[in-house]
Protein backbone atom coordinates (compact mmCIF):
# COMPACT_ATOMS: atom_id res chain seq x y z
CA UNK A 1 0.00 0.00 0.00
CA UNK A 2 2.48 2.51 1.47
CA UNK A 3 4.40 1.19 -1.76
CA UNK A 4 1.73 2.23 -4.47
CA UNK A 5 1.05 5.59 -2.63
CA UNK A 6 5.02 6.60 -2.97
CA UNK A 7 4.99 5.42 -6.26
CA UNK A 8 1.95 7.48 -7.50
CA UNK A 9 3.59 10.41 -5.54
CA UNK A 10 6.84 10.22 -7.30
CA UNK A 11 4.94 9.62 -11.30
CA UNK A 12 3.22 13.00 -9.93
CA UNK A 13 6.70 14.83 -9.61
CA UNK A 14 7.80 13.28 -12.82
CA UNK A 15 6.52 15.95 -15.56
CA UNK A 16 7.81 19.17 -13.80
CA UNK A 17 11.14 17.42 -14.15
CA UNK A 18 10.43 16.51 -17.58
CA UNK A 19 9.15 19.78 -18.63
CA UNK A 20 12.36 21.37 -17.36
CA UNK A 21 14.90 19.09 -19.60
CA UNK A 22 12.69 19.60 -22.82
CA UNK A 23 12.13 22.99 -22.48
CA UNK A 24 16.19 23.64 -21.69
CA UNK A 25 17.49 21.29 -23.81
CA UNK A 26 15.32 22.55 -26.75
CA UNK A 27 15.59 26.17 -25.76
CA UNK A 28 18.66 27.25 -23.65
CA UNK A 29 20.78 26.75 -27.35
CA UNK A 30 19.22 29.73 -28.56
CA UNK A 31 20.03 31.87 -25.73
CA UNK A 32 22.38 34.88 -25.32
CA UNK A 33 23.14 38.18 -24.34
CA UNK A 34 22.11 39.65 -28.05
CA UNK A 35 19.30 36.87 -27.83
CA UNK A 36 17.59 39.17 -24.22
CA UNK A 37 17.67 42.41 -26.67
CA UNK A 38 17.36 42.20 -30.09
CA UNK A 39 14.09 42.23 -32.46
CA UNK A 40 12.63 38.65 -33.56
CA UNK A 41 14.15 37.82 -36.65
CA UNK A 42 11.98 38.35 -40.46
CA UNK A 43 10.83 34.77 -41.46
CA UNK A 44 13.41 33.76 -43.68
CA UNK A 45 17.20 35.55 -43.73
CA UNK A 46 18.72 38.39 -41.57
CA UNK A 47 20.28 37.88 -38.03
CA UNK A 48 19.21 35.36 -35.88
CA UNK A 49 17.54 37.57 -33.37
CA UNK A 50 15.68 37.42 -30.19
CA UNK A 51 13.39 38.52 -27.90
CA UNK A 52 14.25 42.23 -26.56
CA UNK A 53 10.76 43.72 -27.11
CA UNK A 54 8.76 41.06 -25.55
CA UNK A 55 11.31 40.39 -22.42
CA UNK A 56 10.18 44.55 -21.70
CA UNK A 57 7.14 44.41 -22.47
CA UNK A 58 6.55 41.07 -19.45
CA UNK A 59 8.69 43.15 -17.26
CA UNK A 60 6.77 46.10 -17.69
CA UNK A 61 3.34 44.37 -17.59
CA UNK A 62 4.19 42.45 -14.14
CA UNK A 63 5.43 45.79 -12.60
CA UNK A 64 2.16 47.42 -13.44
CA UNK A 65 0.14 44.15 -12.68
CA UNK A 66 1.48 44.00 -9.07
CA UNK A 67 1.65 48.16 -8.52
CA UNK A 68 -2.38 47.98 -8.80
CA UNK A 69 -3.26 43.95 -8.10
CA UNK A 70 -0.73 43.95 -5.15
CA UNK A 71 -2.11 47.54 -3.38
CA UNK A 72 -5.48 46.55 -4.21
CA UNK A 73 -4.76 42.58 -3.52
CA UNK A 74 -2.74 43.34 -0.21
CA UNK A 75 -5.83 45.64 1.41
CA UNK A 76 -8.44 43.22 0.31
CA UNK A 77 -6.30 40.89 2.18
CA UNK A 78 -5.33 42.68 5.34
CA UNK A 79 -9.26 43.72 5.50
CA UNK A 80 -10.50 39.80 5.21
CA UNK A 81 -7.87 38.94 7.77
CA UNK A 82 -8.62 41.79 10.67
CA UNK A 83 -12.15 42.16 9.65
CA UNK A 84 -13.33 38.92 8.84
CA UNK A 85 -16.56 39.22 11.19
CA UNK A 86 -18.05 41.55 8.87
CA UNK A 87 -20.20 40.59 6.03
CA UNK A 88 -18.71 42.71 3.63
CA UNK A 89 -15.47 40.77 4.28
CA UNK A 90 -17.03 37.42 4.13
CA UNK A 91 -18.37 37.89 1.01
CA UNK A 92 -15.54 39.50 -0.41
CA UNK A 93 -13.80 36.00 0.59
CA UNK A 94 -16.10 34.01 -0.96
CA UNK A 95 -16.15 35.99 -4.94
CA UNK A 96 -12.09 36.25 -4.56
CA UNK A 97 -12.38 32.14 -4.36
CA UNK A 98 -14.72 32.05 -7.03
CA UNK A 99 -12.43 34.68 -9.17
CA UNK A 100 -9.37 32.30 -8.06
CA UNK A 101 -11.14 29.46 -10.44
CA UNK A 102 -12.32 31.61 -13.13
CA UNK A 103 -10.79 31.30 -16.62
CA UNK A 104 -8.25 33.57 -17.33
CA UNK A 105 -9.22 34.00 -20.76
CA UNK A 106 -12.38 35.35 -19.67
CA UNK A 107 -11.12 38.21 -17.63
CA UNK A 108 -8.96 38.84 -21.35
CA UNK A 109 -12.13 39.58 -22.73
CA UNK A 110 -13.56 41.60 -20.08
CA UNK A 111 -10.27 43.40 -20.61
CA UNK A 112 -11.37 43.81 -24.36
CA UNK A 113 -14.27 44.71 -24.02
CA UNK A 114 -13.95 47.16 -21.24
CA UNK A 115 -10.73 48.81 -22.65
CA UNK A 116 -9.60 47.94 -26.41
CA UNK A 117 -13.15 48.26 -27.49
CA UNK A 118 -13.42 52.21 -26.44
CA UNK A 119 -10.49 53.08 -27.02
CA UNK A 120 -10.44 51.19 -30.68
CA UNK A 121 -6.77 49.84 -30.01
CA UNK A 122 -4.98 46.93 -28.56
CA UNK A 123 -2.88 48.72 -25.52
CA UNK A 124 -0.42 47.88 -22.89
CA UNK A 125 -2.84 48.99 -19.96
CA UNK A 126 -5.61 46.45 -20.80
CA UNK A 127 -3.29 43.99 -20.59
CA UNK A 128 -1.66 45.00 -17.14
CA UNK A 129 -5.14 45.73 -16.04
CA UNK A 130 -6.43 42.35 -17.13
CA UNK A 131 -3.13 40.59 -15.43
CA UNK A 132 -3.98 42.51 -12.12
CA UNK A 133 -7.50 41.27 -12.25
CA UNK A 134 -6.21 37.64 -12.32
CA UNK A 135 -3.68 38.11 -9.56
CA UNK A 136 -5.71 40.27 -7.32
CA UNK A 137 -7.61 36.80 -5.50
CA UNK A 138 -4.40 35.08 -5.56
CA UNK A 139 -2.52 38.06 -3.44
CA UNK A 140 -5.03 38.60 -1.20
CA UNK A 141 -5.90 35.43 -0.28
CA UNK A 142 -2.03 34.92 0.92
CA UNK A 143 -1.77 38.43 2.02
CA UNK A 144 -4.84 37.47 4.32
CA UNK A 145 -3.08 34.20 5.42
CA UNK A 146 -0.27 35.88 6.28
CA UNK A 147 -2.03 38.56 8.57
CA UNK A 148 -4.31 35.40 9.97
CA UNK A 149 -0.97 33.42 10.81
CA UNK A 150 0.63 36.37 13.45
CA UNK A 151 -0.04 35.32 17.05
CA UNK A 152 -3.20 37.11 18.69
CA UNK A 153 -1.06 37.53 21.94
CA UNK A 154 1.46 40.23 18.89
CA UNK A 155 -1.41 41.75 18.03
CA UNK A 156 -2.64 42.95 21.18
CA UNK A 157 0.79 43.84 22.20
CA UNK A 158 0.80 46.21 18.75
CA UNK A 159 -2.41 48.34 20.27
CA UNK A 160 -1.59 48.19 23.40
CA UNK A 161 0.94 50.91 22.29
CA UNK A 162 -1.82 53.09 22.24
CA UNK A 163 -1.36 53.09 17.98
CA UNK A 164 -3.99 53.70 15.15
CA UNK A 165 -4.88 50.69 12.98
CA UNK A 166 -2.59 51.59 10.00
CA UNK A 167 0.56 52.56 12.46
CA UNK A 168 -0.44 48.67 13.77
CA UNK A 169 -0.88 47.22 10.56
CA UNK A 170 1.67 48.50 9.04
CA UNK A 171 4.18 49.58 10.80
CA UNK A 172 4.44 46.82 13.49
CA UNK A 173 2.44 44.22 12.19
CA UNK A 174 3.76 44.20 8.26
CA UNK A 175 7.21 43.37 9.57
CA UNK A 176 5.96 39.82 11.54
CA UNK A 177 4.15 39.56 8.19
CA UNK A 178 6.36 40.41 5.62
CA UNK A 179 7.11 36.62 4.72
CA UNK A 180 3.69 35.81 3.94
CA UNK A 181 3.27 39.39 2.35
CA UNK A 182 6.45 39.03 0.03
CA UNK A 183 5.49 35.04 -0.74
CA UNK A 184 1.97 36.63 -1.62
CA UNK A 185 3.49 39.46 -4.05
CA UNK A 186 5.79 36.43 -5.38
CA UNK A 187 2.63 34.63 -6.16
CA UNK A 188 1.24 36.99 -8.18
CA UNK A 189 4.33 37.97 -9.75
CA UNK A 190 5.04 35.25 -11.40
CA UNK A 191 1.19 34.32 -12.33
CA UNK A 192 1.54 37.68 -14.08
CA UNK A 193 4.76 36.32 -15.85
CA UNK A 194 3.25 33.02 -16.98
CA UNK A 195 -0.44 34.07 -18.12
CA UNK A 196 -1.47 34.02 -21.96
CA UNK A 197 -5.27 34.12 -21.76
CA UNK A 198 -5.55 37.54 -20.42
CA UNK A 199 -3.20 38.99 -22.98
CA UNK A 200 -4.24 36.86 -26.19
CA UNK A 201 -7.17 40.26 -26.95
CA UNK A 202 -5.42 43.26 -25.04
CA UNK A 203 -1.86 43.90 -26.30
CA UNK A 204 -1.99 42.48 -29.84
CA UNK A 205 1.78 40.71 -29.38
CA UNK A 206 3.48 43.77 -31.34
CA UNK A 207 7.28 42.17 -31.70
CA UNK A 208 9.03 44.86 -33.75
CA UNK A 209 9.29 47.87 -31.33
CA UNK A 210 10.18 48.40 -28.07
CA UNK A 211 7.80 49.91 -25.13
CA UNK A 212 5.89 53.45 -27.43
CA UNK A 213 3.25 54.07 -24.34
CA UNK A 214 0.91 52.46 -22.50
CA UNK A 215 -1.99 53.08 -24.95
CA UNK A 216 0.01 51.90 -27.40
CA UNK A 217 0.67 47.48 -28.17
CA UNK A 218 2.83 45.66 -26.32
CA UNK A 219 4.13 42.58 -26.17
CA UNK A 220 4.88 39.59 -23.73
CA UNK A 221 6.58 36.33 -23.81
CA UNK A 222 4.10 34.03 -23.25
CA UNK A 223 2.04 35.62 -26.11
CA UNK A 224 5.53 36.17 -28.27
CA UNK A 225 5.47 32.22 -27.73
CA UNK A 226 1.62 31.87 -28.88
CA UNK A 227 2.25 33.53 -31.56
CA UNK A 228 5.64 32.17 -32.95
CA UNK A 229 5.41 28.66 -32.15
CA UNK A 230 2.03 28.54 -34.36
CA UNK A 231 3.65 30.31 -37.16
CA UNK A 232 5.01 28.23 -40.07
CA UNK A 233 8.81 29.57 -39.43
CA UNK A 234 11.19 27.17 -38.43
CA UNK A 235 13.43 30.32 -36.81
CA UNK A 236 10.21 31.52 -35.14
CA UNK A 237 10.13 28.28 -34.10
CA UNK A 238 12.99 28.44 -32.77
CA UNK A 239 12.72 32.36 -31.52
CA UNK A 240 9.55 30.22 -29.27
CA UNK A 241 11.68 27.41 -27.43
CA UNK A 242 14.46 30.19 -26.71
CA UNK A 243 11.99 32.58 -25.40
CA UNK A 244 10.23 29.05 -23.33
CA UNK A 245 13.51 28.91 -21.73
CA UNK A 246 13.83 32.44 -20.45
CA UNK A 247 10.20 32.16 -19.28
CA UNK A 248 10.35 29.37 -17.36
CA UNK A 249 13.59 30.71 -15.69
CA UNK A 250 11.91 33.48 -14.73
CA UNK A 251 9.15 31.42 -12.50
CA UNK A 252 11.83 29.37 -11.59
CA UNK A 253 13.55 32.08 -10.13
CA UNK A 254 10.61 33.49 -8.86
CA UNK A 255 9.79 30.31 -6.93
CA UNK A 256 13.28 29.67 -5.59
CA UNK A 257 13.17 33.37 -4.26
CA UNK A 258 10.05 32.45 -2.44
CA UNK A 259 11.59 29.31 -0.92
CA UNK A 260 14.02 31.10 0.46
CA UNK A 261 11.89 33.77 1.95
CA UNK A 262 9.58 31.13 3.38
CA UNK A 263 12.66 28.96 4.92
CA UNK A 264 13.68 32.09 7.02
CA UNK A 265 10.04 31.61 8.88
CA UNK A 266 10.55 31.90 12.40
CA UNK A 267 7.66 32.75 14.54
CA UNK B 1 -8.73 61.79 47.30
CA UNK B 2 -8.33 60.98 43.66
CA UNK B 3 -8.04 57.41 42.90
CA UNK B 4 -6.15 56.08 40.05
CA UNK B 5 -9.20 54.47 38.82
CA UNK B 6 -12.46 53.79 39.02
CA UNK B 7 -14.86 51.66 37.61
CA UNK B 8 -18.65 52.01 37.71
CA UNK B 9 -21.36 49.46 36.71
CA UNK B 10 -19.09 47.55 34.05
CA UNK B 11 -20.80 44.76 31.97
CA UNK B 12 -19.24 43.11 29.40
CA UNK B 13 -20.77 40.53 26.93
CA UNK B 14 -19.04 38.48 24.48
CA UNK B 15 -21.80 37.63 21.98
CA UNK B 16 -24.98 36.88 24.44
CA UNK B 17 -22.80 35.71 27.06
CA UNK B 18 -22.78 38.27 30.18
CA UNK B 19 -18.81 37.60 31.55
CA UNK B 20 -18.86 40.96 33.77
CA UNK B 21 -21.84 41.66 35.96
CA UNK B 22 -21.67 45.16 37.55
CA UNK B 23 -18.39 45.45 38.63
CA UNK B 24 -17.98 48.43 40.72
CA UNK B 25 -14.61 49.59 42.67
CA UNK B 26 -12.10 52.24 43.29
CA UNK B 27 -8.40 52.42 44.11
CA UNK B 28 -6.04 54.53 45.05
CA UNK B 29 -2.55 55.55 43.22
CA UNK B 30 0.41 53.89 43.84
CA UNK B 31 -0.53 50.75 44.90
CA UNK B 32 -0.72 46.92 43.86
CA UNK B 33 -3.87 46.16 43.21
CA UNK B 34 -4.48 42.52 42.24
CA UNK B 35 -7.44 40.78 40.84
CA UNK B 36 -7.91 37.17 41.66
CA UNK B 37 -10.06 34.49 40.86
CA UNK B 38 -10.57 31.24 39.19
CA UNK B 39 -9.83 30.58 35.55
CA UNK B 40 -12.73 31.67 33.21
CA UNK B 41 -14.39 34.09 36.06
CA UNK B 42 -13.20 37.70 33.68
CA UNK B 43 -9.98 38.99 34.83
CA UNK B 44 -8.41 38.96 32.05
CA UNK B 45 -11.69 40.42 30.49
CA UNK B 46 -11.56 43.37 33.45
CA UNK B 47 -8.15 44.35 32.53
CA UNK B 48 -9.24 44.63 28.82
CA UNK B 49 -12.33 46.77 29.45
CA UNK B 50 -9.95 48.97 31.52
CA UNK B 51 -7.63 49.86 28.80
CA UNK B 52 -9.85 49.23 26.27
CA UNK B 53 -8.58 46.50 24.58
CA UNK B 54 -11.49 44.27 24.97
CA UNK B 55 -12.55 46.02 21.20
CA UNK B 56 -9.79 44.00 19.56
CA UNK B 57 -12.76 41.26 19.84
CA UNK B 58 -15.23 42.73 17.97
CA UNK B 59 -17.55 40.23 19.88
CA UNK B 60 -17.35 42.00 23.32
CA UNK B 61 -19.77 44.82 24.36
CA UNK B 62 -19.16 47.07 26.68
CA UNK B 63 -21.37 49.03 29.67
CA UNK B 64 -20.68 51.57 32.39
CA UNK B 65 -17.40 53.77 33.38
CA UNK B 66 -13.95 53.60 33.68
CA UNK B 67 -12.74 56.25 34.86
CA UNK B 68 -8.83 57.62 35.49
CA UNK B 69 -8.10 60.97 36.95
CA UNK B 70 -11.52 61.54 36.76
CA UNK B 71 -11.94 60.54 32.88
CA UNK B 72 -14.66 58.26 31.63
CA UNK B 73 -12.04 56.44 29.24
CA UNK B 74 -15.50 55.36 27.33
CA UNK B 75 -16.60 58.99 26.94
CA UNK B 76 -17.41 59.52 23.34
CA UNK B 77 -14.97 62.29 22.84
CA UNK B 78 -11.86 60.23 24.42
CA UNK B 79 -9.23 59.16 21.79
CA UNK B 80 -9.31 55.20 22.64
CA UNK B 81 -5.44 55.61 21.73
CA UNK B 82 -5.00 57.91 24.25
CA UNK B 83 -6.88 55.83 26.51
CA UNK B 84 -4.08 52.89 25.59
CA UNK B 85 -1.20 54.86 26.07
CA UNK B 86 -2.67 56.12 29.44
CA UNK B 87 -2.17 52.01 30.66
CA UNK B 88 1.22 50.25 29.98
CA UNK B 89 0.36 46.09 29.46
CA UNK B 90 1.82 43.13 30.30
CA UNK B 91 0.78 39.53 28.85
CA UNK B 92 0.53 36.24 30.03
CA UNK B 93 2.82 35.13 27.57
CA UNK B 94 5.97 37.05 27.04
CA UNK B 95 5.14 38.36 23.50
CA UNK B 96 7.98 40.67 22.73
CA UNK B 97 8.22 41.34 19.18
CA UNK B 98 10.47 38.48 17.72
CA UNK B 99 11.13 40.39 14.26
CA UNK B 100 12.58 43.94 16.06
CA UNK B 101 15.81 43.75 18.10
CA UNK B 102 15.77 44.03 22.01
CA UNK B 103 16.13 48.20 21.21
CA UNK B 104 13.49 48.40 18.67
CA UNK B 105 11.07 46.49 20.99
CA UNK B 106 11.14 48.98 23.51
CA UNK B 107 12.04 52.03 21.07
CA UNK B 108 8.58 51.49 18.79
CA UNK B 109 5.86 52.75 20.87
CA UNK B 110 7.65 56.37 21.80
CA UNK B 111 8.64 56.39 18.16
CA UNK B 112 5.13 55.76 16.88
CA UNK B 113 3.33 57.87 19.53
CA UNK B 114 6.20 61.02 18.89
CA UNK B 115 7.09 60.99 22.32
CA UNK B 116 10.39 62.07 21.98
CA UNK B 117 12.08 64.80 19.69
CA UNK B 118 15.16 62.82 18.38
CA UNK B 119 17.76 59.56 18.46
CA UNK B 120 19.21 60.63 21.40
CA UNK B 121 16.30 61.26 23.88
CA UNK B 122 14.60 58.24 22.52
CA UNK B 123 18.44 56.39 23.70
CA UNK B 124 17.61 57.87 27.27
CA UNK B 125 14.03 56.66 27.07
CA UNK B 126 14.84 52.83 26.29
CA UNK B 127 17.72 52.90 28.31
CA UNK B 128 15.81 53.95 31.36
CA UNK B 129 12.66 52.03 30.74
CA UNK B 130 15.05 48.91 30.88
CA UNK B 131 16.55 50.20 33.77
CA UNK B 132 13.42 49.98 35.42
CA UNK B 133 13.01 46.45 34.13
CA UNK B 134 15.68 45.58 35.87
CA UNK B 135 17.62 44.40 32.41
CA UNK B 136 19.83 46.98 31.37
CA UNK B 137 22.59 45.51 32.79
CA UNK B 138 21.96 42.38 31.10
CA UNK B 139 21.64 43.65 27.47
CA UNK B 140 23.35 46.85 27.38
CA UNK B 141 25.78 45.26 25.17
CA UNK B 142 22.86 43.28 23.24
CA UNK B 143 20.74 46.01 22.46
CA UNK B 144 20.83 45.28 18.15
CA UNK B 145 20.54 41.63 19.11
CA UNK B 146 16.63 40.02 18.56
CA UNK B 147 14.12 40.03 21.43
CA UNK B 148 13.56 36.37 20.43
CA UNK B 149 17.37 35.57 21.77
CA UNK B 150 16.54 35.86 25.79
CA UNK B 151 14.94 33.74 27.94
CA UNK B 152 11.64 33.63 28.94
CA UNK B 153 12.33 35.93 32.36
CA UNK B 154 14.00 38.63 30.33
CA UNK B 155 11.51 38.52 27.66
CA UNK B 156 8.85 39.53 29.91
CA UNK B 157 10.97 42.15 31.84
CA UNK B 158 11.30 43.48 27.96
CA UNK B 159 7.64 43.71 27.44
CA UNK B 160 7.42 45.09 30.80
CA UNK B 161 10.66 48.11 29.56
CA UNK B 162 8.05 48.43 26.12
CA UNK B 163 4.80 49.02 28.36
CA UNK B 164 7.02 52.00 30.91
CA UNK B 165 8.57 53.39 28.08
CA UNK B 166 5.06 54.77 26.82
CA UNK B 167 5.22 56.61 30.49
CA UNK B 168 1.85 55.16 31.72
CA UNK B 169 0.08 56.25 34.42
CA UNK B 170 -1.21 52.62 35.28
CA UNK B 171 0.53 49.33 34.40
CA UNK B 172 -1.51 46.15 33.69
CA UNK B 173 0.20 43.12 34.46
CA UNK B 174 -2.11 40.04 33.09
CA UNK B 175 -0.87 37.21 34.86
CA UNK B 176 2.56 38.41 34.05
CA UNK B 177 4.39 35.24 35.62
CA UNK B 178 2.31 32.59 34.79
CA UNK B 179 4.86 31.27 32.08
CA UNK B 180 8.06 31.95 34.12
CA UNK B 181 10.42 29.46 36.47
CA UNK B 182 10.24 30.28 40.40
CA UNK B 183 13.09 32.07 39.78
CA UNK B 184 12.03 34.18 36.70
CA UNK B 185 8.80 35.14 38.77
CA UNK B 186 10.44 36.12 41.86
CA UNK B 187 12.34 38.53 40.22
CA UNK B 188 9.30 40.33 38.29
CA UNK B 189 7.98 40.55 41.59
CA UNK B 190 10.48 42.63 42.91
CA UNK B 191 10.44 44.75 40.32
CA UNK B 192 6.79 45.52 40.53
CA UNK B 193 7.49 46.16 44.45
CA UNK B 194 9.87 48.72 43.30
CA UNK B 195 7.65 49.75 40.48
CA UNK B 196 5.00 51.01 42.52
CA UNK B 197 6.73 54.21 43.69
CA UNK B 198 6.22 55.24 40.61
CA UNK B 199 2.70 53.53 39.03
CA UNK B 200 -0.34 52.32 40.22
CA UNK B 201 0.10 48.49 38.70
CA UNK B 202 -3.08 46.27 38.59
CA UNK B 203 -2.21 42.36 38.08
CA UNK B 204 -4.60 39.62 37.43
CA UNK B 205 -3.42 36.16 39.10
CA UNK B 206 -5.27 33.08 39.51
CA UNK B 207 -2.86 32.10 42.44
CA UNK B 208 -3.67 33.88 45.94
CA UNK B 209 -0.12 33.19 47.59
CA UNK B 210 0.99 35.68 44.92
CA UNK B 211 -1.74 38.52 45.54
CA UNK B 212 -0.85 37.91 49.28
CA UNK B 213 2.75 38.29 48.56
CA UNK B 214 3.23 41.41 46.79
CA UNK B 215 -0.85 43.57 46.64
CA UNK B 216 -1.89 46.27 48.79
CA UNK B 217 -5.27 45.87 47.64
CA UNK B 218 -7.02 42.81 46.43
CA UNK B 219 -10.25 42.10 44.85
CA UNK B 220 -11.98 38.66 44.29
CA UNK B 221 -13.78 37.74 41.26
CA UNK B 222 -15.64 34.86 40.84
CA UNK B 223 -17.80 33.90 37.50
CA UNK B 224 -17.82 37.63 36.38
CA UNK B 225 -18.95 38.72 39.53
CA UNK B 226 -17.04 40.89 42.57
CA UNK B 227 -17.00 39.29 45.26
CA UNK B 228 -14.87 41.03 47.47
CA UNK B 229 -12.64 43.80 47.59
CA UNK B 230 -10.70 45.22 50.06
CA UNK B 231 -6.97 45.84 51.71
CA UNK B 232 -5.00 42.86 51.16
CA UNK B 233 -4.36 41.99 54.56
CA UNK B 234 -7.97 42.42 55.49
CA UNK B 235 -9.26 40.08 52.91
CA UNK B 236 -7.03 37.56 53.55
CA UNK B 237 -7.19 37.52 57.07
CA UNK B 238 -10.82 38.04 57.69
CA UNK B 239 -12.50 37.68 54.47
CA UNK B 240 -16.38 38.52 54.73
CA UNK B 241 -17.49 36.43 52.18
CA UNK B 242 -17.47 32.30 52.26
CA UNK B 243 -16.19 31.95 48.72
CA UNK B 244 -13.82 34.14 49.22
CA UNK B 245 -12.53 32.30 52.23
CA UNK B 246 -12.84 28.92 50.36
CA UNK B 247 -10.35 30.10 47.21
CA UNK B 248 -7.58 32.42 49.29
CA UNK B 249 -7.24 28.96 52.09
CA UNK B 250 -6.65 26.89 48.48
CA UNK B 251 -10.29 24.85 48.28
CA UNK B 252 -11.26 26.41 44.89
CA UNK B 253 -8.94 26.89 42.32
Amino acid sequence: MLGTISLLATISAIPIFMIIINIYSEGLRYVSLSFLIDFPPPPIGGKAGGIGPALAGSLILMSLALMIGGCIGFFTGLYLSEFSHTKLAQYTQLFLQIMVEFPTIIIGLFAYSILVVPLKRFNAFAGAFALSVVIIPYIALNVREAYKSIPYSLKEAAFSLGISHPKAYLRVLLSAARRGVLTALLIGMAKAAGETAPLLFTILGTSFSYFEGLDKPINAIPLLIYNFALSPYERWHQVAWGASAILLSIILAIFVISRIVVKEVKI
Amino acid sequence: MTWAIEVNNLNVWYGDKHILKNISFKIPKNIIFAIMGPSGCGKSTLLRAMNRLLELNPHARVEGQVRIDGIDVYNDNVDITWVRRQFGMVFQIPNPFPHLSIYENVALGPKLNGLVKNKSQLDELVKQALEQAYLWDEVKNDLKKPASMLSGGQQQRLCIARALALKPKIVLMDEPTANLDPVASSKIEELMLELKENYTIIIVTHNPQQAARISDYVAFLYMGELIEIGETSMVFTRPRHELTEKYVVGRMG
